[in-house]
């Protein structure tokens, strides 16, 4: 009954309300803005759920028939599009990007018209339902969960490896990280966006940014600190309070809002037996592979790779023996923050730039790299890979809790530090 | 500029129900870091747990407000046992994470939609402040200088310094009884104090309880006295904010975490009214360039940057603080 009813909603046409935000995220500026929520109607043991359906991609005219941007919804089934000014605007859902088991309850709702006033905020709410067509399975979309799993944990490697190659050299538990990665997002999103470049220019940029920004707090704040004796307590609330002012002065200048590059931020999936990936997927998980596997071998094979093994083995022995340990952990810092603000901007490409988006990730980093074993730069590999999956197979473990998916990565840091406290790879330690 | 309002609202924010709360959750991590010198960064979990233990069971299942107060003081003790017996053995640097990471699952299951039914998502709880309303002798609207503060605002300021007032004079004795001088060898050196036949793993446990429970009792001032419960305040922002105030006023202080939150509280508070005037007489700087400009839209965000430097310069600058004693070499922890 419930259900009838909530179809019969969705078929008035579409459902506009003033929803409370979403986030305790701030919602700056005062312009016109489209938003809304793709989701799922699916009934469970009798109750209706609404379950986020990512993907979906939207397209907005404006009353002239013109193109005023593309908007796909996020992993929360949320999507947000700034808009030029007050007017009539159309919006036209592409159903083609909807999942195979789902279809819009009513067909009217595939190109709806919305007026917008001054500083108003539009709400679109779309709801979708079961098709007749046959319903996916649960196991039919764990090799997709799985893919999904290791995307993102390639992305958490490749920054959780400068992280872990740091702790190792200098003991730091860097609690800034998270803004490096934002860092090279935000960069590569101002060059696109607002310099005009086209993102395959932007992102070294955005990987220059991170390296950057890795030499100049490495000279100009940890070696200073760590030639006056400072304690590592006393560096890691430093990185926190660097961090935090890092953090909204993004938030202060970027604002609080998810924004995406211009180029390839609507693809469609191609099919690869049950597991389907747009091309970007493809090409950043290539990207991670070879640099992941670049950064192993010169670890394992360079001069310079051997060096930083030695100061993370033991600083004083590496240093008597004639190894620069300044300049190794130099070359951390600044090989650190190239991985941290390379992984931003294929995090970018994948979810969007967001403010916080590095602060998100840290967590998750750290939980990696202490499920790997602290200090050990397979180890945070390992770890990553395994966070990557644990928050992916949360939502398919638990698909009406998508939004705690990150929990499901820091409940699984907590148990493994339960059975194994040195983590994956690391070295068991007597400690108290 | 309106200065005398400026002012008097900045004055106003350094004795308010936020101060005092924040006052509260710095003597917790007080207990924690700067007298047995464990790094909780998950401050903002316990303030959560005794926000919620409050909110939940009056505001969903009509208890009584006096009779949900014991939950907040077994709600702080069992997230302690809960985080500390998987980390307390381990180094330092994993207590850290794990408890950042504990107080992030407690404000994700807290403002998730899926339990929306209990703890009612990023809106929070309200209205299970009707018995502590009653209680309130005062009637009216109050005013000093240019800050004008209804008659709840009064009560609970008068009850939660008294608050503050009673667990600093627990914390005072405490840590003058043998059971503190424990905590301070622990926090000088471990295995001394390990060797003389403590338990160590015991006293940091005791120690993690004794603060998480008073950082519970924090933000459930915080909710009582705000009148709402919501997740957006106990992010792990809340934490850091802690971290700022208790190294502001001085670590291993009894009075360093309070004067540390009135400083800290009237301070931010005066430079987002100061911006926030700025932005509205139209007398934002005109030389900053564009995308550093103070608009109406992020003023706010000005408080945190300020935060966050605070926090970093006085590690590195003034560790002490203003009350704090070099001696007490907290910073050591390893």
């Amino acid at each position: 009954m419930i259900r009838r009813l909530l179809c019969s909603l969705a078929a008035i046409g579409v459902v506009i309300l003033a929803t409370p935000s979403g986030g305790a995220s701030a919602q700056d500026d005062s312009e016109e803005l489209l938003r809304g929520n793709v989701r799922n109607e699916v009934e469970v043991d009798g109750e209706v759920d609404r379950v986020p359906v990512e993907g979906v991609q939207l397209t907005v005219l404006d009353a002239t028939g013109a193109e005023v941007g593309v908007v796909t919804s996020d992993v929360e089934g949320r999507f947000e599009l700034e808009l030029p000014g007050p007017g009539d605007y159309t919006v036209r859902l592409d159903e083609g990007t909807l999942p195979d088991e789902v279809e819009l309850r009513d067909e009217a709702q595939a190109e709806l018209t919305v007026n917008v006033r001054p500083n108003e905020r539009q709400t679109l709410n779309y709801f979708l339902g079961e098709s007749l067509r046959q319903i996916q399975g649960r196991w039919d979309v764990l090799p997709q969960t799985i893919a999904n799993g290791i995307k993102f944990g390639l992305i958490i490697a490749i920054t959780a490896v400068g992280l872990s190659l740091i702790y190792g050299t200098t003991g730091l538990s860097n609690f800034g990280h998270g803004e490096l990665v934002a860092l090279g997002a935000v960069t590569a999103w101002w060059m696109n966006q607002s310099v005009g470049m086209h993102i395959l220019l932007a992102a070294p940029i955005g990987v220059l940014a991170g390296a950057a920004a890795g030499f100049l707090v490495e000279s100009g704040i940890w070696r200073p600190l760590r030639r006056s004796g400072t304690s590592l307590t006393s560096m890691m609330i430093v990185s926190i309070g660097a961090g935090l002012a890092t953090r909204y002065l993004f938030l202060y200048t970027f604002g609080g809002r998810s924004r995406a590059y211009r180029e390839y931020a609507v693809q469609s999936a191609v099919d690869i037996g049950p597991i389907s990936l747009t091309k970007r997927d493809m090409v950043s998980m290539a990207i991670c592979v070879v640099v992941l596997v670049g950064v192993a071998l010169f670890l394992q094979r360079s001069r310079q790779g051997k060096a930083i093994r030695a100061v993370s083995d033991n600083p004083e022995l590496s240093s008597a023996t004639g190894i620069n340990t300044n300049r190794v952990i130099l070359l951390v810092w600044v090989a650190g923050g190239a991985l941290a603000g390379l992984g931003g901007v294929l995090l970018g490409l994948d979810e969007q730039v967001r403010w916080n988006m590095g602060f998100t990730l840290l967590l998750l980093m750290f939980a990696a790299i202490t499920v790997g074993g602290l200090g050990n730069p397979y180890g945070a590999l390992a770890g990553a890979l395994l966070i990557g999956l644990a928050v992916e197979l949360w939502t398919w473990v638990f698909p009406g809790a998508v939004e705690l998916k990150t929990t499901g990565a820091l409940i699984t840091l907590i148990i493994v530090l339960l059975v194994r406290p040195q983590g994956l790879l690391g070295r068991k330690e007597r400690v108290g | 500029m309106q200065w005398d309002l400026i002012f008097s609202n900045a004055l106003y924010a350094a004795v308010a129900i936020n101060a005092i709360g924040y006052a509260l959750i710095a003597v917790g991590l007080n207990v924690h870091f700067g007298y047995t010198g464990l790094l909780n960064f998950g401050q903002a979990g316990f303030a959560a747990i005794g926000a919620y233990a409050v909110a939940v069971v009056v505001a969903q299942y009509d208890w009584s407000l006096w009779a949900a107060i014991p939950l907040i003081f077994v709600g702080g003790m069992l997230l302690g046992l809960l985080i500390g017996i998987p980390t307390l053995r381990l180094r330092a640097d994993y207590l850290a994470i794990v408890t950042i990471a504990a107080s992030e699952i407690i404000r994700l299951f807290l403002s998730s939609e899926r339990f929306r039914w209990l703890f009612g998502g990023t809106d929070g709880l309200q209205g299970f402040t009707g018995d502590m309303q009653e209680l309130n002798p005062f009637s009216g609207r109050f005013r000093v200088w240019a800050q004008s503060f209804g008659a709840y605002d009064l009560f609970m300021i008068l009850v939660g310094w008294s608050i503050v007032a009673l667990v600093s004079l627990l914390v005072y004795s405490l840590m003058r009884s043998p059971w503190g001088r424990v905590l301070r060898s622990i926090r000088e050196d471990e295995d001394a104090a390990r060797s003389l036949g403590k338990n160590v793993f015991s006293y940091k446990m005791q120690s993690l309880v004794v603060g998480g429970v008073i950082g519970a009792l924090g933000g459930a001032v915080i909710a009582i006295g705000n009148r709402a419960a919501q997740p957006g305040n106990y992010s792990t922002t809340l934490t850091f904010f802690a971290y700022t105030i208790l190294i502001l006023g001085g670590v291993a202080r009894v009075k360093g975490p309070i004067i540390g939150a009135m400083i800290f509280w009237f301070t931010i508070t005066l430079v987002d009214n100061v911006l926030a005037e700025a932005v509205r007489t139209d007398s934002v700087p005109e030389w900053l360039p564009s995308w550093l400009q103070v608009t109406d839209s992020n003023f706010g965000q000005v408080k945190f940057i300020i935060a966050g430097s605070a926090l970093a310069l006085l590690v590195v600058f003034r560790p002490q603080g203003i009350f704090g004693d070099r001696r007490e070499q907290v910073f050591d922890v390893r």
